[in-house]
């Protein structure tokens, strides 16, 4: 009974998000609402791992993140859950959508409350930005905002895929982490 | 072109799309307008223009159309399930991967290093959201200004920090307060 509970706010959740949010990283804000602050699942550290986790995965960040959120919560069903309910609301929304095409194209209302909405969302990934930003320059800060900046000139300025960077990023840990073992080695 | 053609389709841009939704609508329009010539220039527009009245990742959101158009709520389904089903196993893997060795250091360090990835990620699609929502969807020129624009993302912002509120309610009250402006002015 429990777990049909935790699933159902599971679903519940990333469907609620994915029906309204037009950002898939919205996404966020809620499970750090929601799942760290109210239920108290995972902690915010674990949080930033997962985020981390998901934009390293091809596919919607939406997606990943909600499957990798539910998993840690609550298995493979945890992970059905989550996915379900964040990829429902776009599917059945669309299929609606596409038969009232020319009425909603058209309508002014409709897209002045859909954009009404984007200030909701810049909000919600600037304070995503701080809260991840104060969490990852809590250890070693200066070559913290050095992969930042170079990734976001990265992302900016080139059109190669993300991958690359994913690749070229994991190198780097994992020759700054020997180069630290080598040192201490020497000490 | 079958339902399994849409299925196989979406499942290679799954697997390409890295990065987010921006990252995502260029390999969409590759194998979408190009490779299967499913849809032309024009509908791809329309297309960019729904995900942006529509809630809901881009990604699903573009597959869903597109399989609607191809094959109806058939087609739209297998699209779906294309798209998120690399996704998700592909997560599902670095996931498991993660819980064997997070505590080993130099995992530690590689996840500190996508993390920052991850905020530089985000970041980007913030400033093009909020280059977007400041100027209305229209040129970056001082005329262009959204004036309730910057008030109301500070009050959400603040609203957010101070207090739990779900961050839903502001969304949905950022939409309900412009409705009302335009309305009144």
């Amino acid at each position: 009974m429990e777990k049909l509970k935790k699933l159902f706010l599971l679903f519940k959740t990333t469907f609620l998000i994915s029906i309204t949010a037009n950002s898939g990283y919205a996404i966020i804000s809620v499970i750090r609402n929601d799942f760290v602050k109210k239920y108290k699942w995972f902690t915010e550290e674990e949080m930033t791992d997962y985020i981390a986790l998901a934009q390293s995965t091809p596919g919607p960040v939406a997606v990943n993140i909600s499957m990798i959120t539910g998993y840690q919560s609550e298995g493979i069903l945890g992970a059905l859950a989550t996915v379900f309910g964040v990829a429902l609301p776009p599917l059945l929304v669309m299929i609606i959508v596409t038969y009232f095409y020319n009425v909603i194209i058209g309508n002014k209302y409709v897209e002045i409350f859909m954009r009404g909405m984007q200030f909701g969302v810049c909000a919600m990934l600037l304070d995503v930005i701080i809260g991840l930003f104060v969490n990852v320059t809590k250890k070693s800060a200066a070559y913290s905002v050095i992969i930042m900046i170079l990734s976001f000139l990265y992302i900016r300025l080139l059109d190669y895929s993300i991958f690359y960077l994913v690749i070229t990023l994991i190198i780097t840990a994992v020759v700054k982490s020997l180069i630290i073992k080598r040192r201490s080695v020497k000490q | 072109m079958s339902l399994l053609d849409i299925l196989f389709a979406f499942m290679k841009i799954g697997v390409l799309a890295f990065g987010g939704a921006y990252a995502a609508i260029p390999i969409v329009e590759k194998e979408v307008v190009f490779v299967n010539g499913w849809m032309t220039y024009q509908e791809f527009g329309n297309l960019l223009t729904l995900d942006e009245l529509t809630p809901g990742p881009i990604l699903i959101n573009s597959a869903t159309f597109v399989g609607m158009k191809l094959k109806g709520i058939p087609g739209a389904i297998c699209a779906t399930i294309g798209c998120i089903l690399p996704a998700m196993i592909i997560s599902l893997i670095l996931v498991l991967i993660y819980r064997k060795y997070k505590k080993l250091s130099i995992m530690e360090s590689i996840m500190a290093t996508l993390k920052c990835m991850s905020i530089a990620l985000i970041a980007s699609t913030f400033l093009r959201i909020f280059i977007d929502a400041l100027f209305g969807g229209g040129s970056v020129s001082i005329g262009n200004i959204d004036l309730i624009a910057l008030p109301l993302m500070i009050i959400s912002y603040l609203i957010m920090r101070k207090k739990k509120t779900n961050p839903i309610l502001i969304m949905l009250g950022c939409g309900l307060i412009n409705l009302l402006v335009h309305l009144i002015i």
